[in-house]
């Protein structure tokens, strides 16, 4: 069996965390099955207003509507925790953080830079948890520094994302293949952080990047992980909201198809090669407008293409106009199956490797 | 050099590991001293607890070169 774990007052039976896909991969369909299964389901906010484009479109109002929406669908489909991910890099970050916390969402993931404001949104009344995203030991020390002198507020938990996850990467290129920032130095780091707060507050540390299987989950486990925090493997599954095509793009992938992109967001992020992508590095996908201004940092006059609409095409079925994030090992992925025969495959391989491990103690 | 200017710019040689020469008040953090996000929180973190100030992050977030942080630093510790 795997150990259950606490999120703030919380017991997460199934300690896996769907990590939240933009856009438009993980909504209430994803969410609420990971959620069913005794794990955090998680709605990914980013481009959520192109998802339910009203008319006229606006999509600020729209964004706000749409995870409405999803959050209400997804507690119909199901009574356990319920997750949202909001990345710092959104312009509608603000507006997504208050409609999460208005509607009860019961945690907030936010990553793709520093979430230094999170704690500001929450009122006297709200319960969300708020869980930073993090790539170093370094980040989730300012985060916990600055939350604590600015809001008097710890992190519920942390999610610590290795060189290995699918999306955009909190590393500089030169640092994916670098051993010295492997998800396995960056857990211990990130617990010792975290357990600098152990008198005042528990912070499970939660992993992720690259997790394929029980024995992946064993191994994080055993250097300090509470949890982990798995996407890719539910991408190919019915449940997962994306179009059969995406899904289908990640079980025809091999390994030569992973590759490295940069992001008009700024960061690096991994993708599944396209025809989209090539014809980017060769200029013609330069954004003619921008209708949304969607990411802070985004100038799409300099940018070599419109991401949003990359991904939300890719997401839709249409991958000649986009294409698919995935993480190192997605390539792995061999047929679309159900998010229970995934979890249940975990839980058979964690328990197949613990007790291979006990054998060897006797 | 003021008091100030010169503790700022000793911070950020330390910090940044860069050269005293280059540390001029012009210098841009990330542009010319190659600080990504976290160092330029850092050195924001590090300039209130040497000068015994809180700077808020909405502040913060205007303080992007040398001059820049040495003249919001000697206005708030006037």
């Amino acid at each position: 069996m795997i150990k259950s774990f606490f999120l703030g007052d919380k017991e997460i039976r199934l300690p896996v965390i769907q990590g939240g896909m933009g856009v438009g991969i993980s909504l209430s369909g994803l969410a609420s099955a990971v959620a069913n299964e005794g794990g955090v389901g998680v709605i990914s906010s980013a481009g959520i207003g192109l998802l339910y484009k009203q008319s006229p479109a606006d999509y600020l109002r729209d964004s706000i509507w749409g995870l409405k929406e999803e959050l209400r669908k997804t507690r119909k489909l199901t009574k356990g925790i319920i997750g949202v991910n909001i990345m710092v890099a959104l312009s509608n970050f603000a507006d997504m953080v208050r409609t999460s916390i208005a509607e009860k969402a019961d945690v907030i993931f936010s990553g793709a830079g520093l979430p230094l404001d999170l704690p500001s949104y929450l009122t006297s009344e709200s319960k969300t948890l708020l869980v930073p995203i993090v790539s170093s030991a370094r980040a989730a020390k300012i985060i916990c520094q600055k939350w604590q002198a600015n809001y008097n507020y710890l992190p519920d938990a942390l999610v610590v994302e290795g060189p290995k996850a699918g999306g955009h990467l909190g590393f500089k290129t030169e640092q994916l293949e670098d051993e010295n920032y492997s998800l396995e130095k960056l857990i211990p780091e990130v617990v010792s952080v975290a357990s600098a707060y152990s008198h005042e507050k528990a912070i499970p540390v939660i992993a992720a990047g690259g997790i394929t299987t029980g024995e992946d989950i064993l191994r994080i486990m055993k250097l300090g992980a509470a949890g982990v925090q798995i996407g890719s493997l539910f991408v190919p599954t019915y449940e997962c909201d994306a179009s059969q095509l995406f899904k289908q793009s990640y079980v025809s992938s091999s390994q030569k198809d992973t590759m490295i992109i940069q992001s008009p967001v700024g960061m690096p992020g991994r993708a599944l090669d396209s025809n989209f992508i090539q014809s980017v590095s060769e200029g013609k996908q330069r954004p003619k407008g921008c209708p949304f201004h969607c990411i802070k940092t985004c100038d799409y006059t300099k940018s070599p293409y419109c991401i949003i609409m990359a991904l939300y095409n890719a997401a839709k079925g249409n991958m000649d106009k986009g294409y698919a994030f995935a993480g190192a090992n997605a390539y792995l992925a061999e047929k679309i199956s159900t998010v229970k025969e995934v979890v249940q495959k975990l839980k058979e391989e964690f328990s197949i490797a613990h007790n291979r491990l006990l054998a060897k103690r006797i | 050099m003021s008091d100030v200017a010169a503790k700022v710019k000793a911070i950020i040689v330390d910090k940044l590991g860069v050269d005293e020469s280059e540390v001029t008040n012009e210098a841009s953090f990330t542009n010319d001293l190659g600080a990504d996000s976290l160092d330029t929180v850092e050195l924001i973190m590090e300039f209130e607890k040497e000068f015994d100030l809180a700077i808020p992050d909405d502040q913060a977030e205007k303080i992007s070169t040398v001059g820049e942080a040495i003249a919001h630093i000697e206005e708030a510790v006037k």
